[in-house]
């Protein structure tokens, strides 16, 4: 029967080139940066996120709720300030009418 | 990604037209209901705060200014149908047009002066604060057009003198 001689099956032989295989310098800072890249390909999937956790916000129906009392809350006093000042206005222009001659108009 | 953004979208528009509708509803009830059209003076009594009797009073002062003010006004419209009657004043400008236009000027004087002494009676008739402030604001109204108008007139006459 041969023997098999292929040094790399020899224990021997592969402790040595253990030995003799010098552990690489890394650059400075390597891990950091490396961290910062992972960030930074992760970055672009954050406004999906923000705007998923928007979404599920919105479709919460006591935000629902409150968002539509708070519009109409709103809407209405605007309007009612804005009527209030459209009705001063013609009630105005109804006296001015009545008291200034048109041929002074 | 796209289904959070059409529930963003379709909120916001929601949101907006919920907004508008009732920004509208309650701006067209509030002039509805604080508007009275067949009151002329309504406007003096919510702006100047006058009770009942100083109200009266101002309606009767009102009332009798009316008059005087549609006498005025038929004499200037009698006066103006005059000068339009008058031959050749659609191309040359006659002595007798030029006294028309001066009587018509000088009864707009009078029906000026008449109705300043109108609003003056009218604000003596309220409290002296209020009074103060609604002459103040109807010869800002009524007279300060007619500054504004003779201001941008001359500054007009100004500008053209400049480029001659």
């Amino acid at each position: 029967m041969k023997e098999n001689h292929n040094p790399a099956f020899d224990p021997q032989v592969s402790a040595l080139l253990r030995a003799a295989r010098g552990a690489p310098t890394l650059p400075p800072r390597f891990e950091q940066n490396v961290w910062r890249r992972i960030e930074a390909a992760e970055a672009p999937a954050a406004p999906a996120a923000w705007l998923d956790a928007l979404a599920r916000l919105i479709l919460r129906p006591r935000f629902a709720v409150a968002a539509t009392a708070v519009l109409l809350l709103a809407g209405i006093s605007a309007g009612a300030l804005e009527g209030r000042q459209l009705a001063r206005h013609d009630a105005q222009i109804n006296y001015l009418a009545s008291v200034v001659p048109h041929a002074l108009r | 990604m796209k289904r959070p953004l059409i529930i963003l979208i379709g909120a916001v528009v929601l949101g907006a037209a919920i907004f508008t509708g009732s920004f509208y509803a309650s701006q067209r009830a509030t002039v509805a209901c604080c508007v009275k059209p067949a009151d002329d003076l309504d406007w003096l009594r919510t702006e100047f705060y006058l009770s009942d009797a100083e109200m009266t009073h101002i309606r009767e002062l009102h009332e009798g200014y009316l008059p005087q003010c549609a006498e005025m006004c038929a004499k200037i419209a009698a006066k103006k149908g005059e000068l339009e009657s008058i031959p050749g004043t659609g191309t040359n400008l006659t002595a007798e047009a030029q006294a028309k236009l001066n009587e018509i000027a000088a009864l707009r004087a009078q029906c000026q002066a008449q109705m300043l002494q109108h609003f003056i009676a009218v604000s003596q008739a309220m409290p002296p604060e209020q009074g103060q402030r609604y002459l103040a604001e109807m010869k800002q109204l009524t007279l300060g057009t007619n500054e504004l108008m003779e201001q941008s007139m001359s500054d007009h006459a100004g500008h053209e003198h400049g480029t001659n």
